[in-house]
């Protein structure tokens, strides 16, 4: 029997098929049949709890068809949760049909301590190698593996002791949740971000033995595999006593600011969505903390003209929009333009690209030409995702994609930071 | 039930990505924005004049019903397989073709979204007015389709104003054009004119041919604020008497405020009992006066506020929210019919209280909304569809509020159509004269009777 929570299958009914929602999404505009639309999904979401529908292989494949953007939800005059909808939903069928075995796989990957790590180590040590063995046209997805970054030498949490202190009375203590990327791809974020801080007088602790979000196990379904790793970063990432636990990725701050509370409520675990509310109010994204330093003063002319692409999980889901914009326009001689739908969606979707590629990279197209059309050298973004799918699918390195901590650090002549 | 064989000419004609012929397709294209559900055999989508005409060829040889779809955001099933037979949906057919800027028109395809249409002919400093309130969803074969009005109405008319010709497909398979591109044409009968509106039931459209002005320089939104709606009403049919053509004319109940606070949170007085959103447009000199002439109009009547909007986002941000009433609603009650009876200006605020009337004696939840400069009533009769006895109590309140619009001059319909919402009460518009002349076109242009049947014409409960 598929089933979801009562107050989101309520929801469901509240949907009155206005269609709104329909050219908002950038998976509709691109295949224009109403199976790939939110309004067309929780038609079908509600005739499969009516028991009018079975939940076939079909049903599965159009719920699939959809990049969790969230921009239904922001969109539904109603005040229809979709992505929720969707996400339970996919939890749902995830009890019916196994998902594929490199699906599982990346799941246990991602939900064990000592794999990820293992794993990485030896991704690092044997990539050049192994990139020698492959194909030259090797893809993952639609990106080259050529345009996929090297991974880093070490993970940054071991870069880092567990506390990195500052000279004389810290003006701040933050806990430092550090994404995947960030610790095994993107080094430089990190290191920008904790010399940023240190040099603003923030002393940062590193817990060590955090583990991923979850969230991208979540959007595939496995929120019972996922909840191993709730528990363990709710149970490490103490809020008490700091001023904020920060995050540079907005997928990781979407999990940890609403994720986790909301996914446990759904689940029925109560005492676990408390505590995960607790932590979600003192969880910041780093624009955002930034946003309450004087920057201005410690930053040097960096000449350039940028553009910032909004995440979906920033944006949306967090609805931080102003903060990252504000900390570009601090830079000097650091010019701002603005593209013609920073909003949309770049099509990365977590795993999306990987299973519908040619869809996943018409979007991203779109998004690249506005880029394009700002004339701008930089992308600016928080998310890694959006990074690696805006990356992949350039075709030269004219434009580089770089994460506003980046940029500040290097306006700042942090030494190892430089990402321009 | 479509035989194999039939399948596999669709098939043929549209590839398989282009046909749909799987249940969960199919569930998709069973609704639209009204509450009836009716399934498909089969859901196809061409790109061309060609596959249409074979399709409609395919559908004379093996006589089997079709009906044409845009977004599926109609309001009364008029887009939907109420016989059964196949979906011909254009949303795959929408290219702008032409944006003719020397003799100001526009070719378009049946499928582009009204919104992406407005949204490219500004780009180019012109302008297409008319505006529903799903211009962000519905298409403009659609529009044509249905005549589609919206907010701009009471200031620049609606769909059919601005038609200048159309390529059409018969519903016997033949390709022709109507109309022209120029500015007059009195060539024969008015076919544009006859096809729109239509409710898809004499052509399919393929090719659309409009009509541009110049944008206007620039626009002002007033929110009028009130504390009884009855001194909206009367400020509207003054205005409106008095000479004053504004852009659009809204008007807004107590219930309307509150669903698009609490979706849009913009700061709107939830203590009101009413507000009258007004835009005006054209060259700033006379916006500035037409907006301190109306601000100071409706203070006469009793407004308690007159706020003019800072900006044009904020302006934006207003209109998108009033686009979103009719979801926004959907937040207090998860049902809601749209009423859309029309009455003359003059007698707005009598049939506002007639209605609220109506349904508190129905014991239903209304929310009065209105296209008020036009009388164009809407108010949205909201209720749960899965409680009977709410259902008959509601269809009892749209009894009266037609025969009470009807009884003051008014029509059944303004914009949204008859579709099979209103079918049952077309006998107590139109004359049996009339009807059977209505009847002999449609036998002239689909002797065979496959297009869209159980419309308006033919729909019998």
């Amino acid at each position: 029997m598929v089933t979801i929570s009562t107050q989101l299958k309520e929801q469901v009914h509240h949907c009155i098929r206005c269609g709104l929602c329909l050219n908002s999404c950038p998976v509709y505009r691109q295949l224009w049949f109403e199976g790939a639309s939110p309004r067309g999904k929780i038609q079908l979401i509600k005739k499969v709890l009516e028991g009018q529908l079975e939940p076939s292989d079909h049903f599965g494949r159009l719920l699939g068809t959809c990049l969790l953007c969230e921009t239904c939800s922001v969109t539904c005059p109603s005040g229809v949760q979709l992505d929720r909808i969707m996400k339970s939903m996919r939890a749902e069928l995830l009890k019916t049909f196994s998902a594929p075995w490199e699906k599982r796989l990346f799941f246990h990957l991602l939900s064990s301590r000592r794999l990820l790590p293992f794993t990485m180590f030896w991704g690092r040590t044997l990539e050049n190698p192994l990139r020698l063995l492959l194909p030259k046209s090797s893809q993952a997805g639609t990106i080259p593996y050529s345009r996929i970054p090297r991974l880093n030498a070490r993970p940054l949490i071991h870069q880092f002791p567990e506390v990195v202190t500052v000279d004389g009375l810290p003006k701040g203590r933050v806990l430092y949740f550090v994404g995947c990327a960030t610790n095994y791809m993107f080094e430089n974020i990190g290191r920008s971000l904790i010399g940023l801080l240190n040099r603003l007088g923030v002393e940062v602790i590193i817990p060590q033995e955090q583990m991923c979000c979850g969230f991208p196990i979540c959007l595939d379904g496995a929120r019972t595999i996922a909840l191993t790793n709730i528990r363990h970063n709710l149970d490490l990432f103490d809020p008490q006593n700091v001023d904020a636990v920060i995050v540079d990725c907005a997928t990781c701050g979407a999990a940890l600011k609403h994720e986790y509370p909301k996914l446990l409520e759904e689940m029925g675990e109560e005492a676990g969505a408390a505590a995960a509310g607790q932590l979600a109010q003192k969880v910041q994204d780093i624009s955002q903390y930034l946003s309450r330093f004087d920057l201005h003063t410690h930053l040097k002319a960096l000449p350039g003209r940028v553009t910032y692409h909004d995440p979906c999980h920033l944006l949306r889901t967090q609805g931080v929009k102003d903060d990252p914009r504000n900390l570009l326009k601090n830079i000097p001689q650091m010019e701002l333009i603005e593209m013609e739908g920073s909003e949309v969606c770049c099509g990365g979707g977590g795993t999306f690209q990987l299973d519908h590629p040619e869809l996943a990279s018409a979007i991203t197209a779109k998004k690249i030409q506005s880029i394009k059309d700002t004339q701008a050298d930089l992308v600016a973004t928080g998310c890694p995702g959006c990074r690696l799918q805006i990356h992949g699918n350039l075709t030269d390195d004219k434009l580089k994609v770089v994460h506003p901590v980046e940029l500040l650090a290097q306006a700042l002549s942090l030494r190892g930071t430089s990402c321009i | 039930m479509l035989p194999p064989h039939v399948l596999k000419e669709l098939a043929a004609i549209f590839g398989p990505e282009r046909c749909k012929t799987a249940k969960e397709d199919l569930l998709t294209y069973s609704y639209d924005a009204c509450i009836y559900e009716f399934l498909p055999e089969a859901v196809v989508f061409p790109k061309t004049t060609e596959e249409t005409a074979a399709l409609v060829k395919l559908a004379v040889a093996h006589d089997f019903f079709i009906t044409p779809r845009g977004s599926g955001s109609g309001l009364g099933a008029e887009a939907l397989a109420k016989k059964g037979g196949i979906i011909i949906c254009f949303s795959m057919m929408n290219r702008i073709l032409e944006v003719n800027t020397a003799n100001r028109y526009a070719v378009v395809e049946p499928g582009v979204i009204i919104s992406d249409l407005q949204k490219a002919v500004e780009r180019v400093g012109l302008f297409y007015p008319p505006d529903p309130g799903s211009a962000a969803v519905a298409t403009m074969g659609g529009a044509v389709a249905m005549n589609s009005g919206g907010m701009r109405g009471v200031k620049y008319g609606v769909t059919r104003d601005y038609l200048l010709g159309l390529e059409i497909v018969l519903p016997t398979g033949e390709v022709m054009n109507t109309g022209t591109i120029t500015a007059k044409d009195v060539t024969g009968y008015d076919l544009t004119r006859l096809i729109c509106g239509s409710e898809g039931t004499l052509a399919l459209v393929t090719r659309i041919t409009i009509r541009l002005l110049p944008k206007p320089k620039t626009k002002r939104t007033l929110q009028v604020v009130y504390d009884s709606i009855e001194a909206a009403g009367d400020t509207v049919s003054k205005i409106i008497a008095a000479g004053i053509i504004p852009a659009t004319l809204e008007l807004m109940d107590r219930m309307i405020i509150k669903a698009l606070e609490e979706s849009a949170h913009l700061g709107l007085p939830l203590d009101a009992e009413a507000i009258l959103l007004i835009d005006v447009d054209g060259d700033p000199e006379t916006v500035e006066r037409q907006a301190a002439l109306i601000a100071e109009f409706c203070k006469d009547q009793g407004a308690r506020e007159v706020r003019v909007s800072a900006s044009e986002k904020e302006n934006e941000q207003l209109w998108v929210a009033r686009r979103s009433a009719f979801g926004a609603v959907a937040r207090l009650r998860p049902s809601c019919l749209i009423e859309d009876a029309t009455v003359p200006v003059s007698v707005l605020t009598e049939t506002i209280k007639k209605v609220k009337e109506i349904c508190a004696r129905n014991q239903v939840h209304v929310a009065v909304l209105a296209h008020a400069g036009d009388g164009n009533l809407h108010p949205l009769i909201l209720f749960d569809q899965r409680d009977a006895s709410e259902l008959a109590r509601v269809e009892k309140s749209m009894d009266e509020i037609v025969e009470y619009a009807l009884s003051v001059g008014g029509t059944l319909t303004g914009e949204h159509g008859i579709g099979i919402s209103k079918a049952k009460y077309l006998p107590q518009q139109l004359s049996a004269p009339s009807l059977k002349l209505m009847r002999t076109i449609k036998q002239s242009f689909d002797p065979q009777g496959i297009l869209n049947p159980g419309s308006f014409l033919d729909w019998e409960w």
